[in-house]
């Protein structure tokens, strides 16, 4: 019992270790208010991906287009690639407006993941809570509707954004091939569950 | 496609007698059809985008159902209807569905192969009504089922004097839609098992 005590709290101790210390990043005083993205931002665009995703073990694709309307608006749509809708939601500010979904998928578990990683893409400006440095790495602790999200920014390319509990990574936005404002590559893994949606650029 | 809204609204219903020999001159053509093979461009329209989306492809045909979609830019992608089987290659990445169990893919593979042939005036499943413009012929399907209707609203298959359907138009619900436009038709022209291999 004598020996099992400190080892128990060792254990304790590195699972209790921040996320950013984890990652090798120190917290610095930012002078930063917010961290912007701006992969959705332009309202002249229209935003249109192939997307596959693996959800549960099985794999389908489709089109995912996403419109920004107004300040803090857009619309998120899937269809399939014949151009029947799967779903189609409007975000605006905080209200969620499901305008249809397929009715074989209208389940009110499936439709809040979709709505909050969807909330976690196209939101532009992410309030800083804290600011960590790794070298010329910059980690961002914001929050989405109260749940927390690191953001990490490389040479003022935001390029992760991980939402984090108790320290561990729950889902990852991973934003990749980064060409003049646009993601052409994106992916958002769940950790959770055995959910995976990658969208390439059409 | 300025133009092909503007023609859209030109149009007249068909009296009884001008709809019954429509519908003689596609089913005496769909008849002696083989098979088809066709290019085909296609336009997403979501009322909220700056513009439609346009995806591009091949078509093949071999009756008496089976049809091969395939979407080669700027996505690859196929589809291909064969009995009772939907077969998809997403780039590479194979999978199949089973449509028996499936009421809504069984009108949406009849609604697709109708769309090639024509001929479909006879389905249970839709109410129907014949329109004339200066293009040709402009017939609409009506789905009866509420389910299905949820997501097709009216189906529009346009002919040209021929009788061979030169567009077909899916329009949702919303008045979003889908419009499909062919081109490049070749009919009874030989054409192998192999296209037809998921």
């Amino acid at each position: 019992m004598r020996y099992l005590l400190p080892s128990f709290l060792i254990v304790l101790l590195i699972s209790c270790s921040s996320y950013p210390k984890k990652h090798g990043f120190v917290k610095v005083e930012s002078p930063l208010q917010q961290v912007k993205n701006p992969y959705f931002s332009d309202v002249s665009k229209d935003y249109v991906y192939k997307a596959a995703i693996e959800a549960f073990g099985k794999n389908f694709g489709g089109i995912f287009i996403v419109k920004k309307l107004a300040a803090n608006q857009h619309r998120v749509v899937f269809t399939t690639e014949m151009g029947n809708k799967i779903f189609d939601f409007s975000f605006h500010g905080d209200e969620f407006k499901i305008n249809y979904v397929l009715p074989q998928l209208d389940k009110k578990i499936l439709i809040n993941i979709l709505k909050t990683d969807f909330q976690v893409l196209t939101t532009e400006e992410l309030r800083i809570r804290k600011e960590f440095k790794n070298n010329s790495n910059s980690l961002y602790e914001t929050s989405i509707d109260s749940k927390k999200y690191y953001s990490h920014v490389t040479e003022n390319e935001l390029q992760q954004i991980v939402r984090v509990k108790n320290t561990k990574e729950k889902v990852e936005f991973l934003f990749s091939e980064i060409n003049d404002n646009i993601a052409e590559h994106i992916q958002v893994i769940h950790q959770n569950f055995k959910l995976k949606i990658t969208l390439k650029a059409l | 496609m300025l133009l092909m809204v503007t023609t859209t609204y030109a149009q007249t219903e068909l009296t009884a007698a001008e709809a019954t020999a429509m519908k003689a001159k596609v089913k005496a053509l769909s008849e002696q059809t083989e098979t088809i093979t066709a290019d085909f461009v296609q336009y997403k329209h979501l009322d909220f985008l700056s513009n439609d989306i346009k995806s591009e492809g091949k078509l093949a045909f071999k009756a008496p159902n089976w049809v091969k979609w395939e979407y080669v830019k700027p996505f690859a992608y196929a589809v291909l209807f064969k009995n009772e089987t939907l077969f998809i290659n997403d780039d590479g990445n194979k999978s199949d569905m089973d449509m028996g169990s499936n009421s809504i893919f069984k009108q949406l593979n009849q609604l697709i192969t109708a769309s090639i042939k024509g001929d479909m005036f006879d389905a249970e499943e839709f109410d129907v009504t014949y329109f004339k413009n200066d293009k040709g012929y402009i017939v609409h399907f009506k789905p009866k089922n509420d389910q299905f209707a949820t997501f097709i609203k009216t189906f529009e298959i346009t002919f040209n004097d021929l009788g061979e359907v030169i567009a077909v138009k899916m329009l949702e619900p919303s008045e979003d839609y889908t419009q499909i436009i062919f081109s490049n038709r070749k009919t009874n022209q030989k054409l192998s098992d192999a296209v037809f291999t998921p």
